[in-house]
């Protein structure tokens, strides 16, 4: 095996850890901490595969993406938390150790999910698609199943940064102009629910969705 | 030439962004706005005309396309945008949440950079410039559905942006996968996500890995057009959003993202067979409809009824496009124009119903017939578009629908839509006769300045220009014959 | 060849207490006492050894067993386990699963004889004991599949012999979430901190203390014993599995006396790894132990899907 095919299996296996780190913590501080590792192994994913690919443009984007994803949103979710208790989900919709064991068997759904893009080549890059793919089901766990409005925003950023993986491990990449704005809708959807924290926050009193329930059938 | 055609329609809403940003919302900007729309309209006229006679254009290297669909749908957009964007002084000015200057600009932004991104998706010629097009519409209505400030507004905009930015990364995930297949069919980095490059090579797509791609995509765009399962932003989103806004999201924004479900579906059909796309269609379209008809029995606001009534089309819509037949697809863009149309007025009809009552309660509103009728008459109207009475062209467009259904030997799931679209036709037409219909209610309503003043002309023009032309649309489908058709082969 | 295998139990009967003793010092000094010395866990034992045998009216052979099952398990489990040479002379009989399953036997007939006390005490603490111990065996054996597929086999001789020859698999996600997910087994096995605090006898917070409250004489040392020699055991496994430089491949003397050496030093470094580490955590709330080892067990799960397709 080659030294960028270890570098590569560490980084996403590295960023799969992140994923299981931020599924594990209640606390919103350790769960951006996390983020920001994920966001560092994400952009060494990128910067392996351009290295191995030689293609010098994957080193830019490679930059872009770990300044957004390990420095900036990490940095506006922790600047949208307040020290305060309420920011500790105490009470997700199934506890942790449930949550644990439910990702462990959406990992080995991705896994079985993913066999045909696996089989479209034979790299390691392809190899550890699954890797993203497990990832996009964890953000989707936590978006279903947090009460914290913070925790659900933590939940869409692994999502998101899921589907960049997958996106960078299957092809490297999509069309800069494409990744791009990709990124830019990313930082703006992130600042309008920051936004809207703050202003629900100031009209409910605290950010717990199951006490927003003034609309419903 | 081209470019600048092509470009208009993204240029003038822009234009209007500026104005709004530099002078803010005074009598003299208010319908900055309404030109923009206008002018959207007039460039949808002309490359309808260009398209039918000299087929498809396309500029900057193909990231922009006009083929006939997307002249149709820039038609629909203009229509709409400048019925809504003509209410929106009109509703600004009575809305009394403590609209400042600051929120009306706002609004004015943000209304406007809506449409330009909506034409921005409807004119793409690259899948990825469309996605990101659609994901710039969530962020810019996030805030216009909070636009009234109360908790409600705020519960309704978080809801929104959460599950529509879930929905769409979705899609994102779809797009990537299909992106991964177009590259290992030998396809550029440039072309891989260009429709008609994707069009010409489907066949050497793999057929296990654009299904997975088709999966995402029809679950991230249904999100957006109001499909279930991600449907649950809706109600709540139309129902606390400004009436114009909401006319232009029912109107707009669900059709829009459908049709780049659509166009989506040409490309997997090649590669897949048709079973694929038909068999998720008419899953997805079949729940919403059951979701949607079974909801409206118990609705007590009418501004909620009234997004659920878009659910219930759109999931008719969902299952035209699962039959698939050139029949179903004229069916659906037919319906798609009357709907959207149908929907806009009667949004911005209760707009001024909200102005004049001061509550979306259905128990709070009745006797409106006989306390302003002009308003009641409009609404009556729009609600029998929507129930789908002749002429108005939702009759024809649905009756088009089912025979097309039968047709394609899926006798079962329309006889199921049927049955469904009849439930929601009885709870529409019954809460809409206990609004209109009666004495009033028997004490005076609260506000001192309520007397019920009739609409003022300028307000009613549009509706009626509106209703007229769905009425015209059902009796003939001149002078956009050929485009329909032309528009319904590219969608087939 | 079994004469090492013999070594290796000798040296983990006798190192066991040391051991302890180092680690009960290194933490005395962090805290600030002066501490007992490393001797004093072997004194103890004396001193117990020279009292007179007593068994609590009621209790049958199961309270009877269970001390002198502790000592022989590790003692087997020592012999087995590759900790100075990969030639342990056991062959086919050092698996992996079987050491697993002798450890598992020694808790069993501890908590056994817990229950046999017919105190609350013994009940209580047998029942803690049980419930860490079924949940932290789905994560046991699934990183011990982990490190088999690698190399196609239980026997640990050659799981140790292969990551000798391939250094480079050490730094694979794979192992690495393995060893974590074993790490917290370890503490969980041995009754350290966060999942059980080894100096307490508050009700509260008792689990292994529990169950041999009864005990005294000679046999409270043969179950103190027996606990050092299973710490001892499962850190040697623990660093062979993971760190397995130093260790012979072969019988010769001076390759013999490396892997000694090494083996003490990785074994010390453990152990005031964990120390260090004790004076620092707070023990874990009994019901958040099943969130600590439901983690270790997707760590495991990790670890097999990773070798599976990070290869």
């Amino acid at each position: 095996m080659s030294t960028d095919a270890d570098l590569l299996d560490l980084a996403a296996g590295l960023f799969l850890l992140a994923a299981v780190a931020i599924l594990w913590r209640r606390d919103v501080v350790a769960q951006t901490k996390w983020l920001i590792v994920q966001g560092a192994a994400l952009t060494g994913i990128a910067v392996v595969l351009g290295a191995d690919e030689r293609h010098p443009e994957l080193y830019a984007v490679a930059a872009g993406i770990g300044l957004l994803r390990a420095v900036v949103l990490p940095a506006l979710v922790r600047r949208a938390i307040e020290a305060r208790s309420e920011d500790r989900e105490t009470a997700p919709l199934i506890n942790i150790g449930a949550s644990l064991l439910a990702a462990a068997a959406l990992v080995l759904l991705a896994y079985a999910v993913t066999q045909p893009l696996v089989r479209l080549e034979a790299t390691a890059a392809a190899r550890a698609l699954p890797v993203g793919f497990a990832v996009v089901l964890i953000g989707l766990l936590v978006l279903v199943t947090r009460r914290k409005a913070l925790s659900q925003i933590v939940g869409f950023l692994l999502l998101d940064n899921g589907i960049t993986a997958v996106a960078f491990l299957a092809a490297a990449g999509v069309p800069i102009l494409v990744e791009l704005g990709v990124s830019f809708d990313l930082l703006l959807a992130v600042l309008v629910l920051r936004v809207l924290t703050a202003r629900l926050r100031a009209a409910f009193g605290s950010v717990d969705l199951d006490e927003m329930r003034e609309l419903h059938d | 030439m081209n470019s600048m055609l092509l470009l208009t329609p993204i240029a003038a809403p822009l234009l209007a962004v500026l104005v709004y940003a530099g002078a803010g919302w005074r009598r003299a900007t208010a319908h900055a706005g309404t030109a923009a729309a206008v002018l959207i309209l007039a460039a949808g006229i002309t490359l309808a005309v260009r398209v039918t006679r000299h087929g498809p254009l396309d500029t900057a290297g193909g990231w922009l396309r006009a083929d006939p669909l997307a002249a149709f749908m820039l038609l629909g957009i203009g229509t709409i945008a400048t019925i809504a964007c003509a209410a929106s002084p009109s509703y600004l000015a009575t809305a009394g949440h403590g609209a400042t200057s600051g929120s009306s600009r706002r609004y004015g932004l943000l209304v406007q950079c809506f449409l330009a991104a909506m034409s921005t998706a409807v004119l793409a010629g690259n899948l990825g410039l469309a996605w990101i097009a659609i994901e710039a519409t969530t962020i810019v209505t996030a805030f216009l559905v909070g636009h009234a400030g109360t908790r409600a507004a705020l519960e309704a905009a978080w809801k929104y942006t959460v599950l529509c930015s879930v929905g769409i990364a979705l899609a994102l995930l779809g797009l990537v996968l299909l992106y991964d297949a177009a590259r290992h069919a030998g396809l550029t980095e440039a072309d891989a996500l260009n429709l008609p490059t994707l069009a010409a090579h489907a066949r050497a797509l793999d057929p296990a890995v654009v299904r997975m791609a088709a999966a995402f995509l029809l679950l991230g765009f249904g999100a957006k057009a109001g499909l279930a399962p991600l449907h649950a932003w809706l109600p709540d989103a139309h129902g606390q959003a400004p009436a114009p806004v909401s006319a232009l999201m029912s109107g707009v924004l669900l059709p829009v993202a459908f049709s780049q479900i659509l166009r989506i579906k040409t490309v997997v059909d090649t590669v897949v067979g048709v079973a694929f796309t038909r068999i998720m269609l008419l899953v997805l379209g079949l729940a919403t409809l059951a979701l949607a008809a079974l909801l409206l029995v118990a609705q007590r606001d009418y501004k909620r009824m009234l997004a659920y009534s878009s659910m219930e089309h759109m999931g008719l819509i969902a299952v035209g496009a699962a039959i698939g037949t050139p029949l179903a697809i004229t069916a659906i863009l037919l319906h798609i124009a009357g709907h959207g149309l149908a929907k806009a007025v009667a949004f911005t009809a209760s707009g001024h119903l909200y102005a004049t009552e001061h509550t979306t309660r259905l128990d709070r509103v009745t006797g409106l017939a006989r306390r302003n009728p002009a308003l009641a008459a409009i609404f009556a109207a729009a609600i029998l578009a929507l129930l789908g009475f002749p002429p108005f062209s939702l009759f024809a467009s649905e009756l088009a629908l089912a025979r097309a259904g039968f047709a394609a030997h899926l006798g079962i799931a329309i006889a199921a839509a049927l049955v469904l679209t009849l439930l929601a036709f009885a709870s529409l037409a019954r809460h809409t006769a206990a609004m209109l219909l009666g004495d009033g209610p028997p004490t005076p309503s609260p506000a001192p300045t309520a007397n019920p003043a009739s609409l003022s002309l300028a307000s009613r023009t549009p509706l009626i220009l509106g209703l007229a032309t769905v009425a015209a649309l059902g009796i003939t489908a001149w002078p956009i014959n050929t485009l329909l058709h032309l528009a319904a082969q590219a969608g087939h | 060849m079994l004469a090492i295998s013999l070594v290796q139990a000798f040296l983990v009967l006798f190192g066991a207490p040391l051991l302890v003793g180092w680690m009960r010092q290194l933490r005395s000094r962090l805290e600030g006492r002066v501490g007992a010395g490393m001797l004093q866990p072997w004194r103890d034992l004396v001193k117990l050894l020279r009292k007179a045998p007593q068994q609590p009216e009621g209790t049958g052979p199961a309270f009877r067993i269970a001390p002198l099952l502790g000592v022989a398990c590790g003692g087997v489990a020592a012999a087995a386990i590759p900790l100075l040479s990969t030639r342990t002379g056991l062959g086919a009989g050092a698996d992996l699963i079987a050491v697993v399953a002798l450890l598992t036997l020694a808790t069993a007939a501890l908590a056994l004889a817990g229950l046999d006390t017919g105190t609350a005490f013994g009940g209580m603490g047998a029942s803690r004991e049980m419930t860490i111990t079924a949940l932290a065996e789905p994560a046991v054996l699934t990183a011990v599949f982990a490190l088999a597929t690698r190399v196609g086999s239980t026997n640990l001789p050659a799981i140790v012999a292969a990551t000798l020859n391939h250094g480079a698999r050490l730094a694979s996600p794979a192992t690495l979430l393995a060893a974590v997910a074993l790490g917290v087994v370890v503490l969980a096995e041995t009754g350290r901190l966060p999942v059980d605090n080894p100096a307490t006898h508050l009700e509260l917070t008792m689990m292994h203390e529990a169950m041999v409250l009864e005990y005294s004489g000679p046999d409270l040392a043969l179950i103190e014993l027996g606990a050092a020699m299973r710490l001892t055991v499962l850190l040697g496994l623990w660093s062979a599995l993971f760190a397995p430089w130093g260790i012979a491949t072969g019988t010769s003397v001076a390759a013999l006396a490396i892997a000694l050496a090494a083996l003490v030093a990785k074994t010390a470094l453990l152990g005031a790894l964990i120390a260090v580490g004790e004076v620092f955590m707070a023990k874990l709330r009994l019901f958040r132990v099943p969130e600590l080892l439901a983690g270790s067990f997707l760590l495991a799960v990790l670890a097999v899907t990773a070798s599976f397709f990070l290869a």
